[in-house]
């Protein structure tokens, strides 16, 4: 499987890419990782006119911490993500996330802006994104904007970018001193999620917690935020009673499909029982202390 | 046929300087043009591994990279290990387990152990296992690799370290 | 032979050094020789009439040299042949494209030679066909019942064959037996995926009017022949030879519809053309595997002894028959290592618009070894023993043996209860049990399965192949020829697709020559230069190559003593050849290296009269019998009743190949085959959708091959039981580990959750399927 032709250019600055896109007014696709795009040219699936190599446009790669935020470039790859103190102290949940993202060899190239852009319903960083919050840093010819993450994910592999957008970076609520967890059933390991449940939240000093965001992944045409189940779970300590019911109320927000991996009657049944498990793994995670 | 592009590459220690078409694969240039037969396709859609070769030093699958995007990298592929004098230390690791039957993954499996040592990992058992999802293999069962990464990686990383 | 000095060492491989270093020579590694490279154009639907194909625009890009039609295919070509047909089957007229009608996705419809293969494929996107979609079906048991879609004219309710078979009274057993079980089976449909797929070289020699073709292949021979039979060519005209091969499995063998589509351009061109499959193709073109419905059952007396089976079976073999068509072993095998005298079977291969179903590593042992064994703990379940305790009173003892099961195979030698015994102590099933109560009051799920099996392996004779209607024979055969300095080179046939072959016989030679085995060159894969060979498959090169190299060696030692003889002026019956040395049996000191022998034979100065000069032999071996392996799953395994996950806590397998030539080659092989026994059973199926007729899943992304963290570390024991009848006792060992993979898991799995009364009787086993099951049991 061969690519069919196209058109391609290094550019030098987030300006030339935003003027290539807007040229080739949706014919172009960016190219970073390529970690899903080639296999998709490859595969002719993808039959650009233009691929946009922006591996070269400085100032996209960086973490920073500031003002309550963590603002990471979309260059950032997965194995950065994943060898980051910083990540690990004030993004708890993407350095949960991150291992479950494809192989060694796909962290080391794919990039957090690509896997935000290609919004497969099941991916991890965009179930992260959602569950935690933040809005996205987006380049056109009109100039810069900040897209809410909940306002983002249209659909499957679909988002509310334009066709002359660059994706430059997201901005996520600094997590430090949230307890985060990832759980995930998955057919093979690293394989696509099934079903996957991300959930963090706060304790407060008298041991009920302050706020818990509980995400789904794998259930609906984008990930889903749980906010019913959510709320239920604020003030409370993560009582067993209390975990059951935000367990059945995550149902109300998913929607799932039957596809070679799971039907969708399977990945219903899954929801409860991931939410319960992954929210008595953050209420163990804070008995003990522990924040592996 | 579209435009191509001079990039400059260093491959296993050499340089080169060479015009490639934008849809070239990185896997079809070490192959073909640069005569490295010693990476392999094997699925060109990223999955099996069996591609892999040192991007920078770090593993990267060649199939779904264009040869355009390594202009000013370093690379190193299977021929770099030994060059054309004794095996290399991971190698001769694979040869003692008999952790290769067809060798057809092989290179990509001694790329990634060579990275995992150059990072200081001793890694094993299902660790090691969770490294290697990346590479598959259809002759071995993975039990004699895993035996043979772990060996390499014990004597080159925790030798090195027992200094 | 009786000192064999290099039979049972762990030799390190010759293969190893080229094959690290990257240095292998694959198909795709032949850049110097070829010239032009071609890709397929594919059928996208599972049934259709080709109305045309306009390839005009495709012959206008630059680089694009040539298009090959499926009306020129049918018009120069005669259809392949089956080597391995069922009794009784029907033709389906396979040739190597469709025209008029394609009658599964992915078959070839046209062809394009370009520069490169990018430039192919652009070629492709610019050829128009007018396709008709036709109705389809993708179902065995559909296609076989009234008002189905026919696919082929001249062939009935799509049945390619049936046949009944009866042993004993099994109806007399069945009715008077106390219990009866039951149980309808659905096998997965797979492939064997090599990580290297499939290509052809094709070079077209107009000095010579002769055809050579490198094929990424198992069976050179096989091959040649049958490209010879498609082309209309003389054999002699047409060389095979295989370089490298990344894995076979039983996929890469006989002639594809490639091959000949590549032949034909060749000659066209006049240029080497080159093909090389890519994943998408491989898995809408290359056979699939396995697929099967059986209803099985058992009848027992009150206290477990089997009585009687009955097997209702069809297999799905796709749109035509291909060279091997669906496997033979699945009756042949179903009675396993069971004193079983009474049965009946009925099969039923049904023709479907999926791709042509081909052998695979297994070769219906691991489907009649699922459905015998689960339902087996069935049977136990229902009569409230213990699995292992109803086996043991089953199974076959050493003293019965030989023993000719009810399909006329003849067991040769083993001790199944040993095995068993082995495997129950390693997996600590007394201990399982002893505390199976405990943990399930903890809400602890565990379970423990057994799975034992008799292995087929190797062919008993050329004869009994003849008797069953296949083209080929049950021999190997090898030439060895040694050089002045006193090493030898070896010609097989046989190629090197990772099982060893290359170092291995060079042990056997070696041992036969007294020499190392680095004195021993192998050439291989060759049709040109080798003696008629058989193939890598089956299971039968060590024991059908031994033989041939056991009588090539005495051939060549007999020789060796004669010159020596003549040289020393010693007796040739006193002497002995060992570490490159002749010398005499009863006085060491009498001594002629055995380089200066080699030199004599070649220089033929001093020659004893009557002697030819030269020193090389040529042997054929016919396996007189097949020898039976045999083994012993047992797993171990924790589940989750809630979700129907279950991880597979460990896996022991004991074996018995007979004799190891290479002891370290032989775990690897099994490894390589419980990996993929595992692959099969857990994670891997090829889906149709019953409404496209499509492949749902044929990428590497969504056909779910198991990964170092997916599979556990196999715990084997090693039985030495060395046959009877083969040449050093050895017996196949190349499949053995793919057998008793799925029904140990799924009975470890049915143990674990059997207070929930969990039934399974389909593959793979899936954290849904299990789920299932606790469901349907749940509403009975």
């Amino acid at each position: 499987m061969k690519p069919a032709p196209f058109e391609y250019m290094v550019v030098d600055s987030a300006a030339q890419a935003v003027e290539a896109l807007g040229r080739f007014d949706g014919d172009a696709r960016c190219l970073a990782g390529g970690q899903s795009l080639v296999p998709l040219l490859n595969m002719r699936l993808m039959r650009p006119a233009a691929v946009v190599d922006i591996n070269r446009v400085p100032g996209l790669d960086g973490i920073a911490v500031g003002d309550g935020v963590v603002r990471i470039g979309a260059l950032v790859r997965y194995s950065t993500l994943e060898r980051s103190a910083l990540v690990q102290e004030r993004l708890p949940l993407v350095a949960r996330a991150v291992p479950f993202v494809g192989d060694r060899q796909i962290r080391n190239r794919g990039t957090l802006g690509g896997a935000l852009c290609h919004a497969d319903p099941a991916g991890e960083m965009a179930l992260t994104a959602v569950t935690l919050g933040g809005s996205i840093s987006v380049v056109s010819p009109a100039g810069r904007r900040e897209i809410a993450v909940e306002d983002f994910f249209l659909g499957p592999y679909t988002t509310a970018l334009g066709p002359a957008d660059l994706l430059t970076g997201v901005s996520l609520p600094d997590g430090a001193g949230t307890a985060a967890v990832v759980v995930e059933h998955a057919r093979r390991h690293g394989d696509f999620a099934v079903v996957s449940v991300a959930a963090t939240g706060r304790v407060g000093p008298d041991g009920t917690w302050v706020f818990v965001r509980i995400g789904l992944g794998g259930v609906a045409d984008r990930p889903r935020v749980a906010a019913r189940a959510s709320a239920l779970l604020a003030g409370t300590r993560l009582e067993p009673e209390a975990v059951r019911a935000a367990g059945e109320a995550a149902l109300e927000v998913v929607d799932p499909g039957s596809d070679i991996r799971a039907s969708a009657e399977y990945r219903r049944h899954l929801v409860p029982i991931f939410v319960e498990r992954a929210l008595e793994t953050l209420r163990a995670q804070v008995q003990t202390g522990a924040k592996a | 046929m579209t435009a191509r592009h001079r990039i400059r590459v260093t491959v296993n220690g050499r340089s080169y300087e060479r015009d490639v078409e934008g849809r070239r694969l990185l896997v079809d240039f070490l192959r073909h043009d640069l005569g490295l037969h010693g990476t392999h396709v094997g699925c060109e859609q990223g999955v099996c591994g069996a591609c892999t070769v040192l991007l920078d030093g770090e593993v990267a699958k060649s199939c779904i990279m264009l040869a355009a995007q390594v202009d000013g990298h370093t690379l190193t592929t299977v021929e770099g290990l030994a060059g054309r004098g004794e095996l290399h230390p991971v190698q001769e690791a694979f040869r003692d387990a008999h952790g290769l039957q067809c060798g057809y993954c092989t290179p990509g499996f001694l790329l990634g152990a060579v990275a995992l040592a150059a990072r200081g990992a001793i890694l094993e058992g299902d660790a090691l296992r969770a490294e290697l999802t990346g590479n598959l293999c259809r002759c071995t069962g993975y039990q004699n690799i895993v035996e043979a990464v772990e060996r390499y990686l014990k004597q080159t990383v925790g030798g090195a370290t027992r200094g | 032979m009786d000192k064999l000095p290099w039979v049972g060492v762990s030799v390190r491989r010759k293969e190893d050094e080229r094959l690290l270093r990257g240095a292998g020579q694959f198909l795709d590694d032949l850049d110097e020789i070829a010239a032009l490279h071609v890709a397929i154009g594919r059928c996208p639907y599972p049934h259709a009439r080709i109305r045309g194909v306009d390839a005009r625009a495709a012959l206008e890009i630059p680089g694009v040299e040539a298009v090959l039609l499926g009306e020129q295919v049918i018009a120069r070509t005669e259809p392949t042949s089956v080597l391995r047909p069922f009794p009784g089957s029907s033709r389906t007229g396979y040739f190597a494209m469709a025209h008029p009608v394609a009658r599964y996705e992915g078959e070839a419809v046209v062809a394009v030679a370009a520069a490169d293969r990018y430039v192919a494929e652009d070629a492709l996107d610019r050829i128009e066909i007018d396709y008709e979609p036709l109705p389809h079906v993708v179902d065995a048991e559909r296609a076989l019942a009234p008002g189905a879609p026919r696919l082929h004219e001249s062939i009935a309710g799509n049945l390619l064959v049936g046949s009944t078979s009866k042993v004993g009274d099994p109806a007399a057993a069945f009715a008077a037996a106390a219990t009866t079980v039951s149980g309808r089976f659905r096998i997965n449909r797979v492939t064997g995926a090599p990580i290297e797929g499939r290509g052809v070289l094709a070079r077209w020699h107009d000095h010579s009017r002769t055809l050579e073709l490198w094929v990424s292949t198992q069976t050179p021979h096989l091959v040649r022949a049958q490209l010879a039979q498609s082309l209309r060519m003389a054999e002699s005209d047409v060389r095979v030879v295989a370089p490298d091969v990344g894995g076979g499995f039983g996929i890469k063998m006989c002639v594809y519809p490639e091959d000949i589509i590549l032949s034909l351009l060749a000659i066209d061109t006049g240029r080497p053309v080159k093909w090389v499959e890519d994943r998408i193709e491989h898995f809408r073109a290359c056979t699939h595997a396995r697929e099967a419905v059986h209803e099985l059952e058992l009848a027992a007396a009150a206290d477990g002894t089997l009585m009687a089976v009955r097997d209702r079976y069809v297999i799905d073999v796709g749109a035509y028959n291909s060279p091997f068509g669906p496997p033979m072993l699945t009756n042949v095998m179903l009675p396993g290592p069971y004193r079983l005298r009474d049965g009946e079977f009925d099969r039923r291969v049904a023709l479907t618009n999926k791709v042509p179903m081909g052998p695979y590593r297994g070769y219906g042992q691991p489907e009649s070894n699922f459905v015998r064994e689960v339902l087996l703990d069935r049977l136990a379940r229902k009569l409230g023993q213990d699995p292992a305790a109803l086996r043991r009173k089953n199974l076959l003892r050493p003293d019965e043996l030989p023993f000719q099961n009810i399909s006329g195979a003849l067991y040769d030698s083993g001790d199944y209860m040993h095995g068993l015994d082995v495997a129950l102590d390693r997996i600590g099933y007394a201990g399982v049990r002893a505390r199976q109560a405990e943990w399930r009051a903890q809400g602890r799920y565990v379970g423990v399965g057994i799975s034992c099996y008799v292995e087929f392996t190797g062919y008993p004779s050329s004869a009994f192949l003849g008797r069953t209607g296949a083209g080929f024979g049950a021999y190997e055969s090898v030439t060895i020829r040694m050089d002045r300095a006193g090493r030898a080179a070896l010609y097989t046939g046989v190629s090197s697709f990772g099982q060893g072959t290359e170092t291995t016989f060079a042990q056997v030679c070696a041992s036969g020559l007294g020499l190392e085995p680095d004195d021993i060159i192998v050439h291989r894969g060759d049709s040109q230069g080798t003696p008629y060979s058989v193939g890598g498959f089956a299971s039968r090169t060590m024991i059908a190559g031994a033989g041939a190299i056991a009588k090539a060696t005495e051939q060549i030692r007999a020789k060796v003593f004669r010159l020596a003889a003549h040289l020393l002026g010693a007796p040739a019956d006193r002497l002995e050849v060992a570490g490159g040395v002749v010398r005499r049996v009863d006085d060491a000191s009498v001594q002629i290296a055995l380089a200066e022998v080699t030199e004599a034979a070649f220089l033929a100065h001093r020659l004893p009269p009557g002697e030819d000069p030269g020193l090389e032999a040529t042997a054929y071996f016919d396996p007189p019998v097949s020898a039976f392996g045999y083994g012993t799953v047992a797993a171990r395994v924790e589940a989750d009743p809630r979700t129907g996950a279950f991880d597979l806590q460990r896996y022991v397998l004991v074996h018995d190949c007979g004799t190891q030539v290479n002891p370290m080659i032989v775990e690897g092989q099994i490894h390589g085959g419980v990996a993929q026994g595992l692959g099969a059973a857990l994670f891997e199926e090829l889906v149709y959708d019953p409404d496209t007729g499509q492949l749902v899943n044929g990428s590497f992304v969504d056909y779910f091959l198991p990964t170092a963290a997916d599979l556990p570390r196999f715990e084997l024991e090693h039985l030495e039981t060395p046959s009877p009848s083969t040449p050093l006792g050895v017996k196949g060992v190349g499949e053995g580990g793919t057998i008793g993979a799925a029904a140990a898991v799924a009975n470890a799995v049915c143990d674990a959750l059997s207070p929930f009364g969990v039934e399974l009787d389909a593959l793979p086993l899936t954290a849904e399927s299990v789920w299932r099951a606790l469901e349907r049991a749940r509403r009975r």
